[in-house]
């Protein structure tokens, strides 16, 4: 593991109030994960979990006179498990900033894209001392494909996806980056790929391209996806084949732990 | 109308006007801005209070310009006697919610509204990445659970595009390549410079030292950092910039959506403004702060989704000039309840219904407590008040400045109708000497009716104290020139 702060530019906030302590727990985050340790020998069934460390990308994270002990401003669990050829995800997120903790659940097929499918669900819980404490959202595909969201009873649409769009959720770009990822390499321009964030927000025109590799603070091979609606984040794929570091516009998560193997 | 109506103010942050899809931009979609111009009515000639988020909001908190609230910078705070909107909607029978943003510092929003949601930690300048989702979300479990027979007024701050500041400020201590060298977009990608990238450098004191100069006194990190930015860098910052708003378009779109579904968007009248707007290169600035077009014009549309309200649709409106005054007057009037005296705004109703009302026929815009504009048909005066002491004290007095001819520094005046993108500079031309006349008598016109206070809380006290002195010493010098 090089220890040097020379972060690469697309995940680098070891700056101003986050200096020195970004790159530290970055660091400190990857060091303390041991790929090694975790289960190699997945069998169908089994469940294959990613544990990342939130680290805000500015000012703190906003956490203005907040705890000063640790930079993280929460934690993102992925779990994913391949039952008669379908990935069933189950994805925790949890912001000390925002007080709001998302509880994500969908199904893929198992296909390099991870086409979403029938049906996903949204738990949102806010323990921010407000009116809104819970909130809870379930989406499916119509016939036509619409992609629609049912919420507290009410119903709309979060849009329309051609049958010939390759859609998937932005968690399993855990997973789709790796698998893609010659696939990538190869495309001079990138490849095209629909996102429903969140699984509530239709990104249609999104592509993942590939952007470079650093050794810093260990190898590391960098993708992007930008598009319309979409800010450029960064997706750092270690040799282990595991997304080791994936920097959005205003977060970066942190491989802290992973338990398990893809099949 | 047979009763009250529900109200929605929607706001964004650091929204530039013209960034809207359905206003002409190719370089953005915002398909659900859109759908609230087609349903009421764009006020064209629409400018904030002042170009910073607190100063900007504490005007629509109270209807007040901002050297009469106590907040002319984002450090001020707000005087302590003066009522807010949402205190003046609860005790006129509605039921007044807060969610997302409010940044009036000196008032707890918890204690004038009902908040939806604020936050784990209180939502201030910037981190939409983290709370305009959960804004949509609260919003979304209040619009399918409100079951009162009170009809409701609810402001829904969005932080974005404010982000793009953010995305500024990764650029103070490391060099990012440009998108080109990265290989992420390419030239096509990337929205040209503006037309006015380039500009009259014979700007007022206050505009320099704040903005222009190395050690300037707002975010001179940033203005380091950017020193060597290429063409591809600053478009791509206006790239960028349109993505942020794409992103706070869709979150309307969601509640824009549930509204419909629940039915309730016939008898609700929803507004849509932003505090103040973003310079995104246009004369090689960013942010806000400034007294130029990009960085005061925001959106301004009045609309309902149904048909109960009389709202005239799919309308611009070219005539009238309105500010950030004007929102506490317009709610107070929807919702059938009495305007303070000292308000300075309008009530836009009788425009947005297309009827007539007397009305001013100018703009006037303060920023960084000492600059002032007045913005009219043809012409855009800027001036700023020189950091005087007070003249018996010896000592500054804390009292916003103005009218004051004897104080008075720097000038710009711009031919709006000749030179849109503000280019020229025509103050010091003869020919428009009695322009000049004619804007300043407005100004101190305007500045005459204000109820200007002394700023009494310590911390905005050292802000004042600390950039006088800092402009004192550029007046020195500008001086001996």
């Amino acid at each position: 593991m090089n220890d040097s702060n020379s972060l690469h530019w697309s995940f680098d906030y070891n700056y101003g109030a986050q200096n020195p302590q970004f790159a530290q727990e970055l660091i400190g985050t990857l060091r303390g994960y041991d790929p090694e340790a975790g289960t190699r020998s997945t069998q169908t069934g089994q469940t294959l979990t990613h544990v990342y460390n939130v680290l805000p990308n500015y000012w703190r994270g906003y956490n203005r006179g907040g705890n000063a002990e640790t930079l993280s401003i929460g934690t993102a669990v992925i779990e994913r498990s391949k039952r008669d050829n379908l990935w069933y995800y189950s994805v925790e997120y949890e912001n000390t900033t925002s007080g709001e903790n998302l509880r994500m659940q969908f199904c893929c097929s198992d296909e390099n894209y991870r086409p979403l499918r029938d049906n996903w669900s949204v738990d949102a819980r806010n323990s921010a001392d407000d009116e809104y404490a819970q909130w809870a959202c379930a989406g499916y595909f119509t016939s036509d494909s619409e992609v629609r969201l049912r919420i507290n009873g009410a119903e709309i649409v979060a849009g329309t996806v051609d049958v010939s769009v390759e859609l998937t959720c932005n968690w399993a770009l855990f997973d789709v980056i790796p698998m893609l990822a010659r696939t990538i390499q190869a495309a001079d321009d990138g490849i095209d790929i629909a996102v429903l964030e969140d699984l509530e927000q239709l990104r249609l025109k999104g592509r993942l391209g590939f952007l470079e590799s650093t050794l810093t603070p260990i190898r590391l091979e960098g993708y992007y996806l930008y598009g319309a609606g979409l800010l450029p984040s960064y997706w750092w794929l270690d040799a282990h084949g595991d997304i080791a570091i994936a920097s959005t516009f205003f977060e970066t998560l942190v491989l802290r732990e992973k338990m398990g193997d893809r099949v | 109308m047979n009763k009250r109506p529900n109200i929605l103010f929607i706001n964004t942050d650091q929204h530039a006007w013209d960034a809207i899809s359905a206003y002409g931009n190719p370089y953005l979609r915002t398909p659900n801005i859109d759908e609230l111009h087609r349903n009421g009515t764009s006020f064209h000639r629409s400018f904030c209070t002042d170009p910073v988020c607190a100063a900007a909001r504490s005007s629509w908190a109270t209807g007040l310009y901002t050297s009469e609230t106590g907040v002319p910078f984002n450090g001020g705070y707000l005087h302590p006697e003066i009522p807010d909107l949402g205190q003046l909607l609860n005790a006129g029978g509605y039921k007044a919610f807060h969610c997302g943003k409010w940044h009036v510092p000196g008032r707890n929003v918890r204690e004038s509204f009902r908040t939806l949601y604020y936050g784990q930690q209180d939502i201030g300048a910037g981190g939409a990445a983290y709370y305009d989702s959960a804004s949509t979300h609260a919003v979304a479990d209040f619009l399918t659970n409100y079951d009162s027979d009170e009809p409701f007024y609810l402001q829904i701050g969005f932080v974005d595009p404010h982000d793009v500041c953010e995305y500024l400020h990764n650029h103070e201590e490391k060099h990012i390549p440009n998108p080109l060298e990265q290989g992420i977009v390419s030239e096509d990608d990337l929205p040209p410079l503006p037309e006015n990238f380039d500009y009259d450098e014979r700007e007022t004191v206050l505009h320099r030292v704040c903005r222009r100069v190395d050690d300037a006194l707002i975010h001179a990190a940033i203005l380091k950092g950017i020193r060597d930015w290429d063409e591809f860098h600053w478009r791509y910052l206006r790239w960028n910039y349109y993505r942020f708003i794409e992103k706070v378009d869709a979150e309307i779109g969601r509640v824009l959506a549930l509204l419909r579904e629940t039915s309730r968007h016939h008898n609700t009248l929803i507004i849509f403004s932003a505090d103040h707007g973003e310079a995104c290169g246009s004369h090689q600035m960013f942010q806000k702060f400034t007294l130029y077009e990009e960085s005061v014009r925001v959106p301004f549309i009045v609309a309902c989704l149904g048909e109960e309200i009389p709202v005239e649709k799919d309308r611009f409106n070219e005539t009238h000039f309105v500010s950030g005054v004007d929102l506490f007057p317009t709610v107070c009037d929807y919702a059938g309840i009495d305007v303070p005296e000292e308000v300075q705004g309008l009530s836009i109703r009788p425009l947005a219904e297309g009827r007539d009302a007397p009305w001013r026929d100018y703009a006037y815009i303060e920023s960084n407590y000492w600059g002032r504009a007045i913005v009219t048909d043809q012409y855009k005066y800027v001036t700023e008040y020189k950091p005087t002491f007070n003249s018996n004290s010896g000592v500054e007095d804390f009292y916003p400045p103005g009218p004051d001819v004897e104080q008075l520094g720097l000038a710009q005046l711009f031919d709006r109708q000749n030179d849109p993108g503000e280019m020229e500079n025509l103050v010091g031309n003869p020919t428009y000497n009695e322009v000049v006349k004619i804007c300043k008598n407005k100004l101190f016109a305007q500045e005459a009716r204000l109820h200007r206070q002394q700023i009494v809380h310590p911390s905005p006290r050292r802000v004042i104290s600390n950039w006088g002195g800092r402009l004192r010493t550029y007046w020195q010098m500008e001086d001996s020139h």
